[in-house]
């Protein structure tokens, strides 16, 4: 009982909250380019891309804040480069994704080394995090207090963000073309709606979510740039868009899952379980979730998978080795 | 009566091709105006230009008696045309209001009103006897519903013209009827109506003036009330088209074909055949009748070797070819013409040469050692497109690129020039136009007289008329006459496709439990 209440208290709410900000930050970026029907597998690079920049940003300008728009403006080149090869070069977003991503990866790792010198990390050099934001009157609100107050501002914006991602969707004109276009293109074109143009402004818009995601993770989350430090998490975002279909709603209670399996495997971490085995277990603990919360309302990647798989068995003719059955019918 | 749209020899050509040549329409404000023609008669094209998707390169549009010129389709809207296209253009997740307001929603304090799109669509609806729920996902809807959206979009953005390309190729009967009635309502509050058709039927029911085209040209534009079925055929065709019994000689040729006791289950693991049998002469054309679903495609399917049956025997000669793979089949002497040539006929990507070849790519003298041979089958190609009269730019060209009854002469020309002895034509001239059913008809009739046996299953009894020797009625999976082919007449055949057999009794259907 009372390991229990050591493992499941206000502290793991919190921990909860800090570790959704980021993945639902770059998820949300990414549910823009999934509604207007890009597979966006580039969230991962334009993540780190993001956390590299902002640091560099706050070093040489002393604020984080400018930092923070450097990282935000980088992510957004990479977007920009994204759109560019996918929308208007038609190129395969997945072969253009998968490249964005390792181009991210040894580029923060070379200029790492070109500009301090050094690998595997940068801290120090006058680096300095995103204010903590301490709410008025939050200590007399007792634990509801406790969860709401000294968060880095990013997750605030990431979590206030969802009520306007849903109004965005349901009540304004872009938001409609964005799912228009993605959804069915051919309906988009007829009303003279731009599909380049409303791909683009997607492709740009999840580049700056990406960019403030990428900058959380080196200005709020930690304080400091490590290679790779997005591990992995713009990849989550990938499987949490597709089994959304890009519903804020359904990102944030994806996100939520990812951020509290994570909060639980750092806890149980403190209790002595095996390393390796609690650090795969938010993914485990994600993936199946959200696998069967959407197993019924499968996304259209998968039903087109599962269709054409379907066409492609029931092509084939009943081989001669296996007569069919001649049972006698009545 | 004043003229609503006013075409002046309009022409548009795509390269050397010329698609509408010196066209005049004039479209009296307040009718049904009905456009009909062959596939490629240029119907189409006509429409897009004045709809502003197309430009034309000579000629002039008068809309209202005024001359106008429409860059795109924004232009024709502001000029009160509207266009209902072939293929929908909805978005499934979206409401039936938000579809009708796509594009130009109603805002307030820069957010979308829902509320007042809601209540717009109700009031058109109401005001034009269009019925649809204006909360309900498109989704979830029936086709015909959704074209009732199509034509709401269309109303709501201020048309007096409506063009509608094909509407009824979608629908069923009862929603076809529906839709003639919302057009007579159209006209009655002094709107005009242009469709374009190939369905004579709906041509004579519902226009008041039919303008016929004809390989691009403008061949009469005429009231419908002084017209008949055969004058439309006529004028659409350019030539009498004798759908009548083709002349034979008598069958003399021995059993090629016996199917005995046949059964089989559909997809749905019901009884699809129930004892079917049969044979087929050399020869001799067998045609397969009845309303579609009736076991038609089952049985094809059982006799080319994708299908199972489940008890009886089929036989070509002396052959067992009962369990045998698709493959097999073919290889032992039937060719398939199957009923959906674009699923089980063709690859559509491929070339028209490359699909003269499959089936026989390992087949000497078609390939050698696993290579095939490019110059024997450019030769065979070039052979077959002649004899066939395939119109396709050239023997590489993609089939998708070519028009319907093209690619089912592709079909045919693969088919009919192996050495098989038993064809299992199905639903040959399907989605074809008249001049080129004339082509396959003949074909098939050639193929008959070089002594092969035929199994012909069609749903058009017209067709069965001209060309088989017998024809076997079907109905839930049973033979129910065996008729002279030279002897029958359509009420008979209607009688036993519909269940009823000589004695006057029903047969029961079994129902899915």
């Amino acid at each position: 009982m009372e390991i229990l209440e050591r493992m499941f208290n206000v502290a793991l709410i919190v921990a909860t909250l800090r570790t959704t900000a980021p993945i639902l930050l770059v998820a949300l970026g990414g549910s823009f380019t999934t509604r207007a029907g890009i597979f966006n597998i580039g969230l991962e690079g334009q993540m780190l891309l993001g956390a590299f920049f902002a640091v560099i940003g706050t070093i040489f300008s002393g604020s984080p804040w400018i930092g923070l728009l450097c990282g935000v403006a980088a992510a957004l080149a990479l977007a920009f480069i994204f759109a560019l090869l996918v929308v208007t070069f038609r190129a395969n977003e997945v072969v253009v994704g998968l490249a964005l991503n390792i181009l991210a990866g040894g580029m923060t790792v070379s200029l790492l080394k070109a500009i301090f010198g050094t690998r595997g990390s940068i801290f120090g050099h006058g680096l300095v995090g995103l204010p903590v934001l301490r709410i008025p009157f939050a200590k007399e609100m007792g634990w509801f207090g406790q969860m709401i107050s000294g968060y880095t501002p990013l997750v605030y914006v990431a979590f206030l963000a969802v009520p306007l991602f849903i109004l965005f969707y349901k009540r304004t004109k872009l938001g409609l073309y964005i799912r228009v276009v993605g959804e069915k293109p051919e309906a988009a074109e007829a009303l003279g709606i731009s599909i380049a143009k409303i791909r683009y402004t997607a492709s740009l818009l999840c580049g700056v979510f990406a960019g403030l995601a990428g900058a959380h993770l080196s200005l709020g989350y930690t304080t400091m740039f490590t290679e790779n430090m997005s591990s992995g998490r713009g990849f989550m975002a990938v499987a949490i868009l597709i089994f959304s279909a890009g519903d804020p709603k359904r990102i944030l209670a994806g996100c939520l899952l990812f951020g509290f399996s994570d909060a639980l495997s750092l806890r149980l971490q403190t209790f002595g379980v095996s390393s390796y085995l609690v650090l795969a277990v938010p993914y485990v603990v994600a993936l199946a979730a959200l696998f069967a919360l959407s197993y019924r309302a499968r996304p259209r990647i998968i039903q087109e998978t599962l269709a054409s798989m379907g066409r492609a068995l029931s092509v084939k003719p009943p081989s001669a080795a296996e007569p069919p059955a001649l049972a006698r019918e009545p | 009566m004043p003229r609503a749209i006013e075409l002046r020899s309009i022409t548009k050509r795509f390269g050397s091709f010329v698609a509408n040549e010196g066209v005049n329409l004039a479209v009296k404000r307040g009718s049904i105006h009905a456009i009909i023609g062959e596939n490629g008669a240029g119907k189409t094209t006509l429409m897009n230009v004045l709809f502003g998707l197309l430009q034309p390169d000579e000629g002039e549009i008068l809309i209202d008696e005024k001359p106008v010129v429409l860059p795109n389709p924004a232009a024709a809207i502001a000029n009160g045309i509207g266009m209902v296209h072939q293929h929908f253009k909805l978005v499934p997740s979206l409401t039936v209001a938000d579809n009708v307001f796509l594009g130009m929603e109603i805002l307030k304090g820069g957010l979308i009103d829902h509320a007042a799109q809601i209540a717009r669509t109700a009031e058109l609806s109401r005001q034009f006897g269009l019925k649809v729920d204006p909360t309900e996902r498109v989704g979830l809807l029936s086709v015909g519903i959704e074209q009732r959206i199509e034509i709401l979009k269309v109303l709501v953005r201020g048309a007096r013209t409506i063009i509608l390309d094909e509407p009824t190729a979608v629908l069923t009967p009862q929603e076809s009827r529906d839709l003639f009635e919302t057009l007579r309502g159209f006209v009655a509050k002094g709107m005009t109506v242009l469709f374009i058709s190939h369905h004579l039927e709906e041509v004579m029911e519902v226009s008041d003036t039919v303008t016929v085209l004809r390989h691009g040209k403008e061949v009469a534009t005429r009231p419908t009330a002084e017209l008949t079925k055969s004058d439309l055929v006529q004028m659409m065709v350019g030539r009498l088209v004798s759908f009548d019994r083709r002349p034979r000689g008598p069958v003399s040729g021995s059993r090629v074909l016996a199917v005995d006791d046949l059964w089989a289950r559909d997809d749905r693991g019901l009884h699809a055949l129930h004892g079917v049998s049969f044979d087929v002469r050399a020869g001799e054309i067998v045609g397969i009748a009845g309303v579609a679903g009736n076991g038609q495609t089952e049985l094809a399917e059982v006799l080319s070797g994708l299908r199972p049956s489940t008890h009886g025997s089929v036989r070509l000669g002396e052959t067992p070819l009962t369990g045998l793979s698709a493959r097999a089949i073919r290889g032992a002497g039937v060719a398939h013409v199957p009923g959906d040539r674009l699923v089980r006929g063709v690859d559509r990507n491929a070339s028209v040469s490359l699909n003269l070849l499959m089936g026989r790519q390992d087949k000497a003298p078609w390939s050698r050692g696993g290579i095939i041979n490019r110059g024997y089958l450019a030769d065979q190609s070039k052979a077959l497109i002649e004899r066939f009269d395939i119109r396709t730019r050239s023997a590489a060209a993609p089939v998708k690129s070519l028009s319907g009854g093209n690619i089912q002469k592709v079909v045919l020309a693969r088919e009919f020039s192996g050495d098989a002895r038993c064809l299992l034509i199905d639903q040959p001239t399907r989605g074809v136009d008249i001049g080129a059913t004339e082509a396959i008809h003949t074909e098939i009739m050639r193929q008959r007289e070089a002594g092969r046996a035929i199994l012909l299953i069609s749903v058009q009894l017209d067709e069965l008329i001209a060309l088989a020797d017998r024809i076997l009625v079907m109905f839930a999976g049973r033979i129910m006459g065996d008729l002279d082919g030279g002897a029958v007449s359509e009420e008979r055949l209607g009688f036993l496709m519909a269940g009823v057999d000589e004695h006057g009794h029903h047969v029961e259907r079994e129902m899915a439990s």
